[in-house]
């Protein structure tokens, strides 16, 4: 049996923003892919993500009758580097890594979909994590793997290889929604269809501005409960929020831990000593600043 | 070697086939590589690899160093996502049980990485320095050397090592299933009990 080469291609769907095809320090020629891991590999049942609105066929990014196809592992390849044993290397994410130092600068750019977002989209009595605790950085904006798949946290029993992140295809969405919120907007519909066709003649002024009165009611509870695309599609391509911040904790022990070794080899007043502890002051800040709008 | 429960690494997995990570997995590793790339030049040094393995797992120094000496194959002194990304999926493949799977499905890998030198051949000493991170015990290393060092200059180039990946991963699907049988068989006789 042969060994499969490595070689990175990338998933069917938009190109990503940073994609080799787009980064103009990219040395990589032939296009990139990525291949995901295939759902339903065995593994233990998952906590869901906060809940999801009822699917509408205009909101769900990436909905359709094109689904990607079943996503598989990912196969690092790294062409130009002068050990054939980095041939493991995973050169598309290379370029990921490279493009994520571009992104913490921590502003935002014009076409930041946060800016789509209206403030009617913004009261989310259903969503677990209110709007302004979604990362506030640019870190993650304009990332967008094509992922129409999402994150869901499945907590390991013990060391079982089965656990860990998975992730669920647009398909499964539905399993996700919560039955009384499919209900719910089917009422709305239904009441909205029955408003337009109910009433005589005699009553049809009557009628009207009753079903204009119930529709635009009913129009404005939909446009409460349903998120605005833009959003959906940024919550797409992040990460879950307790993952990023076990990252964050995780890293800013590592990184203590670390300037404890500069201060005592190479001195505290070394530029390297510094631009560490001015980091590790920058993380500590910004997981301050989002418990902060958490407790809110 | 074991990973600390609860850390990052411990909440990621590998694809049992592949013995690679998915998409996913590797997008939150990206993120997590970002955030200890403190000097922003996409690498970490010798101290930031160190205290991130001492934190992540129960690695002492010296075997440590053994692995960033193992993963730095530019001699640079830093380690790039790439290598960063091997790493994990070696602790991974170690900490779900892979390690022949691994081995099997990425044996040319794992062949120049134990071949420190360059010369490629690896030898006795390449397997026993690298025996914490691919647990290839003592009665394999006699297995292998006496059934595949068709050369005989006993050490192994990478097409007798290649056999031996295959003939150890067969072995260790038969022990599997092996295994499976026997849970069976007592069910079996609960059913007809």
């Amino acid at each position: 049996m042969e060994e499969k080469p490595f070689k990175v291609r990338t998933l069917p769907g938009p190109p990503h923003p940073v994609s080799p095809q787009t980064h103009p320090r990219s040395t990589l020629g032939p296009s990139l892919a990525i291949l995901s891991l295939s759902p339903g590999s065995g593994q233990l049942p998952t906590i869901t993500p906060p809940p999801s609105p009822p699917p509408q066929p205009g909101l769900r990014p990436g909905g359709g009758p094109g689904n990607p196809p079943p996503p598989q592992p990912a196969l690092p390849f790294l062409p130009n580097s002068p050990r054939p044993l980095a041939s493991l290397g995973v050169c598309g994410l290379q370029a990921l890594a490279k493009s994520s130092g571009h992104r913490g600068s921590g502003k935002s750019s014009p076409h930041d979909t946060r800016n789509l977002w209206t403030t009617a989209t913004q009261s989310q009595p259903k969503l677990n994590v209110p709007l302004p605790t979604v990362r506030e950085d640019s870190e993650l904006e304009g990332s967008s793997v094509g992922g129409k798949t999402r994150w869901s946290y499945n907590q390991k029993a013990g060391h079982d290889s089965d656990g860990g992140w998975e992730e669920s295809d647009d398909g499964e969405d539905k399993d996700s929604f919560k039955p009384e919120e499919l209900d719910e907007h089917a009422l709305m519909e239904l009441e909205m269809r029955r408003g337009s066709s109910l009433g005589g003649p005699l009553e049809e002024d009557d009628s009207k501005t009753d079903d204009e009165k119930s529709s635009s009611v009913s129009s404005l509870n939909i446009s409460k409960h349903t998120p605005h695309r833009a959003y959906w599609v940024e919550q797409q391509s992040r990460l879950p929020l307790p993952l990023t911040e076990l990252m964050e904790n995780e890293a800013l022990e590592i990184l203590t831990k670390a300037l404890r070794s500069y201060r005592s080899e190479i001195g505290r007043d070394h530029f390297l000593t510094k631009q560490l502890q001015r980091y590790i002051e920058g993380l500590k800040r910004r997981r301050n600043k989002r418990l902060q709008v958490m407790v809110i | 070697m074991k990973l600390k429960q609860g850390s990052f690494l411990w909440y990621l997995y590998l694809d049992k086939l592949y013995c690679l990570l998915s998409v996913r997995n590797v997008k939150a590793l990206v993120e997590y590589f970002h955030l200890l790339d403190v000097h922003r030049k996409k690498t970490l040094n010798d101290v930031l690899f160190y205290h991130f393995l001492h934190h992540v797992t129960d690695l002492k120094r010296n075997q440590i160093t053994i692995v960033f000496n193992m993963l730095d194959w530019n001699a640079v002194g830093e380690i790039g996502f790439d290598q960063f990304y091997m790493l994990v999926c070696i602790l991974l493949a170690q900490e779900n049980h892979l390690e022949e799977q691994f081995i099997f499905r990425h044996s040319r890998p794992v062949f120049e990485l134990l071949d420190l030198d360059g010369e490629l051949k690896i030898g006795p000493s390449n397997f026993h320095m690298y025996n914490f991170l691919f647990k290839i015990k003592k009665q394999q290393l006699r297995d292998l050397y006496h059934d595949f060092d068709i050369t005989g200059d006993c050490r192994l180039n990478y097409k007798e090592f290649k056999l031996f990946t295959i003939f150890s991963m067969n072995k260790y699907q038969e022990s599997q299933k092996a295994v499976k049988e026997e849970k069976a068989v007592p069910e079996k006789k609960c059913h007809k009990l």
